[in-house]
């Protein structure tokens, strides 16, 4: 079943009036006849949690804001940058009145004054197709002043970002949104307090993904919704399937497949011949898992993935099969995080910038078995101390490759013979003591 | 800040204010939290990491408030899962923090290594070593060795000019963005940004100039590293080398509080000279921060070239270099030949001690009138009476609070002034500006009300017939100061506006308490001092309107300053000079004797908050020149007029027998010092460099008359006729530019680039009625001169009008405001 | 040139009415503003920050930080080639390399006839369609070199038509 991407069964549900044919909309005016907190209720009863990464219950979210502000906002984060995601532009592209309604309905709850769809600077085409699906309904009397006779008035807008990963952090996005450098603040207060959000003002910020499910909440009910997945992740997920499979895309599933159901029954398993060698379950920031029984049967969801010790995230699952080098994934990871810190904070900063280089050297075969010792502790000091979870992010490749394929690190370092010969880079470490 | 809270720190309980930052909190408390980021005049951003610590809370039973124990009947604390960055909380009931931890150890040392591994090795030749957080936080708590390897380390540019006044060193750099907050935060001028990111991350300035701020200097001081470094130090001295001396800003009104870094000089002859004017810590006036013209303008005490080195007498039509025995008793001579018509002119870098042996040499000659100089801001007679409150301090105004400006470009004239405005405006205080033209600081004004010039002395019953909701928020505020200027008023016009701005605040009740009254923005360093001591500018009206046969001009420059007195002065029989330059001296002048700048001496200011300040002997005299006060009093003896004085402060002694309103207060007194917050300077391994921490002295305030219950009452408003334009003339409207060509600022040659050439605003009407083009030159015939200069067609004057700022070429602009003729040259 | 151009007007008019501050508007007046002169040029950066009221080294910052605005002139066809991990997985790295090649340029260079700029970036969120790479912001997926060369051909015909 699809709650999501719809368009698998309704090829044309991009369009306003398939979309309010198969029942677009109801739950926004459903919504509209109840009370926000009501909404508000319904929503935190579904157990729909957010779907950006952090898995953060939405209705807990939305009921943070304070009521008596006059001025609130939405931001919907479409920043989808984590690498190996790519389910909130299908959702934008083929499914984007939901995506509207959700947004639309969440900002009933909040009784916000405006929406503001933040999507990453390369979903150009996407922001602009989704501009017109506003107009359409902002031209069917769901969007603006007085909407559908309440009183309320409420605005959705595109915005969009330029190439900054870490703009789909939440306050970077805020920060980006009001036009300043897209770096992260200083939490609290959050984005749902006063002073926090959007131009100070409370605000709510979530995923694509997350308000795309909210119509069918409302119009389902919560105990519908959660039948499906599992008890503590209820509803579907997209899994973004990339890398080593046969079949990648998204597959909407219930919360709670397994991986090994993901990648053989849907994504068609292995190029012909090879097997699976490691997953990054949740893109290039998750930690890294070797493939094996166990962990092919975990199912997929917050609590499963736990268990493996990697996370569900985004569900962006990169696959890997025995052809590749694993240090060299974890240095195409660190050159994505190197190339997206932002600079504000100094671990992450001097972390990924120094990580890349000895990775690099690792790479060309001049690192020795210290090397390796040093990534790893360089990562380890990069964890737990960042103003935001980028640092970790950034560490935890490094972390758990090493952890889980220390042989394919080793493979590249120089011969112990080799290792003294770099005495003299040793005194020069010396020197650059302080 | 009157509630406390009971913090724990290392198991040791502490009470400190509640809500206050934490680092704040821990220093009071003796304990320094290392940080790179976190300054305590600006908002915390958590980006160095360096502030880690172990952070939980006492646990409260929710219902009964009381404190759960655990098994041993210790207090239950939560920890967080994570360590905390210190700068990013704020102190609140039962917070516990760890600060010697072994895990908060490893997070310090990890912090400092990661900062390392771009930072160079170049301490031995960097500016900031000594004094440099980086090196001390390094010593305290970074690991011993590097792991980074050297040739990975960034090669980055060492020498990025951002415009002529400050440097950036980018390997040196750490990232922590105080430069940029202070421009943002502090200064108002964002004129500094990051660029790129990641490793990548540069600070950069893209304005025109380069780092377009007359708050710049102040970012290398708060710099944590030797990244940012000043045209005027860098690679001048190391911060060990140095001796601070005391001092107080010679420049404005503000009177800021300065520390004069001294070293003894090869190419000065091995003098003793300033290398550096660096702020010292005054919360009440200057707090940290001090403009450039303060930091930059320091070179004239030193400029051989300028400064008049011997007394020179005229003896026929020759000028001669002499002796001081020769040329007092020649001077001496004159004067008894002169007889008793005798009066003084003084300009407004005099100090105290100065103008009061002026004052006795000339009543001790029966002469009295006391003229200031330059004559062009009334008024002081009423800041003495309703002027701010005994413990006024800017850095208090806020929500609730206004600040009216009039008639004054407060970023040209006082930029330490307009700095805390904008700050108290930032904290929500009322700011409205009044001016017949665009200045600065309507950008932190919440209304700006423009009148016409020709109506700038009736400002005030402007603001009450047509603005009046603007006048009601100003009279109902909780505090109220009001800063005058003189811009577009002549003496009369500018004592009517100070007279109704008087009024307009004993009638509001916001006299006679602190933040609440009066402030001016006299010229120099000591228009306050001039009225205590007697000396006004009607009394220098007066001298001009009936010159006196004898007459002293000490430290003013009439001719620079006043067409109109090269004709008066020429009816003047006999007169004495006292200066600091050997500029071309004053026509007809009888003796010109060379005295010592503020850097040479002792001696004390009054600022325009009426607080006595004092400033300390810094370097020795350059030529033979003496303390005004000296050569004064040496005069006197001469003249058989009273006995030899041996140092300032007997004068300040007898200044406060004398004088009301100093009464009591002597060097000892100005010299007290007290514990002031934030802590900066001095001792501590991070704030080195910041700013000094004040050893000199805090100052006196002097009570308004209106303080400690004095009745004061409202004078009556003598409104002159306005100053019209008429038959093709505009109103040529004289201005202040903070940098320009006055000779106290001429030899510092650092900030020449920024001395805008002359010019004249002019409102495009105007400019196309007169067939003039922005660029063009334009001749002004105005209050006796002809000025050639270049107009500026930029919106920045009213139809009508044209703004002429001062003391940009050697022509002098008009003293007031007045009609003239403007063409096309 | 300038983005003070009438033909222009109604979509900065646009932009402003979207946000409750002009500095909001800073993006979306920099993209007009690259579309305008090809690149972020210092006239762009002026512009945008008088239309925004902020200090031009505002402006220069969000250019600065965010990929998507070029500091640099470049060719007609600025040709961003995803190389992240997903896409490596699937050949992007060697794509990439035979793309270059047949340009004959460096990672951020343009080539000779001045039409195409290339530089690798990172994770377009088209993982499962790669090798791919977006063209002046449209993406082109699933691509191989047959059809880049099909593209560069066609391209560089158009242009040539153009000038004659």
């Amino acid at each position: 079943m699809h709650i999501l991407l719809r368009a698998r069964e309704i090829p044309d549900i991009h369009k306003y009036d398939v979309y309010v044919k198969n029942g677009g909309y109801k739950a926004f005016e459903k919504a509209l006849k109840m009370k926000p907190e009501e909404v508000i209720d319904v929503v935190k009863a579904s157990n729909l949690r957010g779907r950006g990464g952090a898995g953060f219950p939405a209705g807990v979210k939305w009921s943070f804001i304070p009521k008596n502000e006059p001025v609130k906002y939405v931001a919907v984060n479409a920043d989808e940058s984590e690498t190996g995601t790519f389910k909130d532009r299908e959702i934008m592209e083929t499914n984007p009145h939901q995506l509207i309604e959700g947004a639309l309905i969440c900002a009933w709850a909040i009784q916000a004054t405006a929406v503001y769809i933040y999507l990453r600077g390369e979903f150009w085409d996407v922001a602009h197709e989704l501009d017109k699906r506003i107009a359409e309904a902002y031209k069917a009397g769901y969007i603006g002043e007085n909407i559908q006779g309440t009183g309320w008035t409420c605005n959705v807008y595109t915005h969009l970002g330029a190439g900054a990963y870490i703009c789909g952090e939440e306050s970077a996005l805020l920060n980006s949104l009001e036009g300043k450098l897209g770096q992260p603040r200083v939490r609290p207060p959050f984005p749902a307090q006063k002073g926090g959000g959007l131009y100070g003002e409370a605000t709510v910020v979530n995923n694509v993904e997350t308000l795309t499910n909210v119509p069918w909440i409302i119009n389902n009910g919560a105990d519908e919704f959660k039948k499906i997945g599992t008890e503590n992740s209820a509803g579907t997920k997209i899994f973004c399937v990339s890398g080593h499979v046969q079949k990648p895309g998204n597959y909407e599933l219930p919360m709670g497949v397994t991986l090994r159901e993901l990648l053989y029954d849907y994504a068609g398993g292995p190029p012909e011949g090879r097997s699976f060698k490691g997953i990054l379950p949740s893109g290039g920031s998750g930690p890294v898992i070797r493939v094996n029984d166990t962990t092919l049967d975990a199912p997929l969801s917050y609590e499963g993935m736990e268990k493996i010790g990697t996370i569900l995230g985004s569900a962006s699952v990169i696959v890997m099969d025995e052809t590749v080098d694993m240090a060299w994934a974890a240095s195409k990871i660190i050159k994505f995080f190197k190339h997206e810190s932002c600079g504000k904070c100094a671990p992450c900063r001097e972390g990924t910038y120094w990580l890349d280089k000895v990775l690099d050297r690792i790479m060309a075969g001049q690192g020795s078995l210290d090397d390796i010792k040093l990534i790893e502790t360089v990562a380890k000091n990069m964890q737990g101390v960042t103003l935001c979870a980028l640092g970790d992010f950034a560490a935890n490749p490094v972390i758990h490759t090493v952890k889980q394929f220390p042989e394919d690190f080793a493979k590249h370092a120089k011969s112990p013979e080799n290792s003294k010969s770099k005495k003299p880079a040793a005194k020069q470490k010396a020197a650059a003591g302080d | 800040m009157s509630d406390t809270v009971k913090i724990y720190i290392d198991d040791k309980a502490y009470d400190v204010p509640a809500g206050m930052n934490l680092v704040d909190a821990a220093k009071m408390a003796g304990n320094d939290i290392p940080v790179f980021c976190y300054h305590p005049k600006m908002e915390p951003v958590g980006m160095c990491r360096m502030c880690l610590v172990e952070m939980g809370s006492i646990q409260k039973d929710r219902a009964s408030g009381e404190v759960l124990l655990d098994d041993k009947g210790n207090p239950q604390i939560r920890w967080f899962p994570k360590l905390q960055t210190a700068c990013t909380t704020n102190v609140s009931d039962g917070l516990v923090i760890r600060t010697n931890t072994p895990q908060v150890d490893q997070a310090r040392e990890n912090v400092v290594e990661f900062l390392l591994t771009s930072h160079p090795l170049d301490c031995p030749i960097c500016d900031k070593g000594g004094e440099c957080p980086l090196q001390n936080l390094t010593m305290e708590h970074g690991p011993g060795s590097s792991r980074m390897v050297y040739s990975d380390k960034l090669k980055l540019d060492k020498h990025v000019p951002l415009g002529d006044l400050i440097f950036l060193d980018e390997e040196r750099c750490i990232q922590c963005a105080r430069c940029i907050r202070f421009q943002d935060e502090i200064a108002g001028d964002d004129v500094l940004a990051f660029h790129e990111r990641g490793r990548s991350l540069q600070i950069i300035t893209n304005s025109d100039p380069g780092f377009d701020s007359y708050f710049s200097g102040n970012t290398a001081d708060i710099c944590p590293v030797g990244a940012l470094t000043t045209a005027d130090f860098r690679f001048g001295a190391r911060p060990w080398e140095l001796t601070e001396v005391p001092s107080i800003c010679p420049h404005d009104a503000a009177g800021s509080n300065i520390s004069l870094s001294m070293r003894l000089d090869r190419d000065h002859g091995g003098r003793a000279i300033i290398k550096r004017v660096m702020p010292r810590q005054n919360e009440n006036v200057n707090e940290i921060w001090i403009s450039d013209k303060t930091r930059f303008g320091h070179h004239f005490t030193r400029d051989e070239h300028s400064r008049l080195l011997c007394p020179l007498v005229r003896r026929g039509g020759n000028f001669n270099e002499t002796e001081w025995k020769t040329a007092l008793e020649y001077a001496a001579n004159e004067l008894q030949l002169a007889g008793g018509s005798v009066a003084a002119i003084a300009g407004s870098g005099m100090s105290n001690e100065d103008l009061w042996e002026l004052r006795q040499l000339v009543t001790g000659l029966g002469g009295e009138r006391l003229g200031a100089w330059p004559p062009t801001h009334a008024g002081a007679d009423l800041v003495a009476q309703v002027g701010v409150g005994q413990g006024t301090n800017l850095g208090d105004l806020g929500k609730g609070d206004a600040v009216l400006i009039v008639a004054s470009d407060l970023e040209e004239e006082v930029p330490i002034w307009r700095l805390r405005i904008k700050q108290a405006h930032d904290r929500g205080a009322l700011v409205v500006v009044m001016n017949g033209r665009p200045t600065r600081m309507d950008d932190f004004a919440s209304t700006v009300i423009h009148y016409d010039y020709s109506k700038a002395a009736g400002a005030f019953d402007l603001l009450q017939k047509e603005h009046g909701d603007t006048a009601r928020q100003l009279t109902g505020a909780k505090n109220l100061v009001v800063i005058a200027g003189a811009e577009g008023v002549d003496l009369a016009g500018s004592r009517a506006l100070m007279q109704a701005a008087a009024n307009f605040l004993i009638e509001s009740g916001h006299v006679g308490k602190p933040n609440n009254g009066l402030m001016a923005t006299f010229p120099g360093a000591n228009g306050m001092g001039q009225y205590y001591l007697g000396f006004t500018p009607e009394a220098t009206q007066d001298i001009i309107a009936n010159p006196p046969k004898v007459l002293f001009i000490a430290q003013a420059d009439l001719l620079f300053d006043d067409p109109a007195a090269v004709s008066w002065l020429k009816q003047v029989e006999t007169i004495i000079q006292l200066t600091l330059f050997a500029e071309e001296p004053v026509p007809g002048v009888t003796a010109a004797l060379p005295i010592q700048s503020f850097a040479e001496r002792d001696g004390s200011f009054v600022n325009g908050e009426r607080r006595v300040q004092r400033f300390y002997t810094a370097q020795g005299p350059i030529g033979q020149a003496l303390p005004a006060w000296q050569v004064l009093n040496r005069l006197g003896v001469q003249l058989g007029l009273g006995r030899s004085k041996l140092s300032a402060s007997i004068l300040m002694n007898e200044i406060a027998q004398s004088i009301p309103a100093f009464a009591g207060i002597t060097y000892k007194a100005l010299a007290h010092v007290e514990p002031q917050f934030p802590l900066v300077g001095g001792d501590d391994v991070y704030y080195g460099g910041t700013a000094y921490r004040n050893k000199g002295g805090l100052g006196v305030q002097i009570p308004a008359a209106a303080d400690n219950g004095g009745a004061v009452t409202k004078g009556k408003v003598e409104k002159p006729a306005a100053i019209k334009a008429s038959g093709g003339q505009l109103l040529v409207v004289p201005a202040t530019r903070l940098y320009n060509r006055e000779r106290v600022f001429r030899s510092s040659e650092l900030v020449h680039p920024r001395v805008p050439d002359a010019y004249v605003a002019m409102n495009a009407a105007d400019a196309r009625k007169l067939g003039i083009e922005n660029g063009d030159m334009v001749s002004i015939s105005a209050g006796g001169s002809t000025l050639k200069v270049r107009a500026h067609v930029n919106g920045a004057a009213p139809q009508g009008a044209v703004i002429l700022p001062r003391h940009l070429s050697d022509t002098p602009a008009p003293l007031a405001i007045t009609a003239g003729e403007v063409s096309k040259a | 040139m300038s983005i003070h151009d009438k033909k222009y007007a109604e979509r900065i008019a646009a932009q402003f009415a979207k946000y409750p501050t002009k500095r909001s508007a800073v993006m979306p007046l920099l993209y007009i503003a690259q579309e305008e002169y090809g690149w972020i040029s210092p006239e762009a950066i002026q512009e945008v920050a008088e239309l925004c009221n902020m200090d031009s080294t505002q402006v220069k910052s969000i250019a600065g930080f965010y990929t998507m605005y070029s500091e640099k002139p470049k060719g007609k066809y600025w040709l961003q080639v995803c190389t992240d991990l997903p896409c490596a997985l699937r050949g992007a790295d060697e794509f990439y390399e035979e793309l270059k090649a047949y340009l004959e340029v460096e990672d951020g260079g343009t080539s000779r006839d001045g039409l195409f700029t290339v530089e690798h970036v990172m994770c377009l969120a088209a993982c499962d369609k790669a090798p791919m790479l977006q063209c002046n912001f449209h993406f082109m997926e699933n691509l191989d070199m047959d059809k880049m060369k099909a593209f560069i051909e066609e391209k560089r015909a158009e242009a040539k038509k153009h000038e004659e």
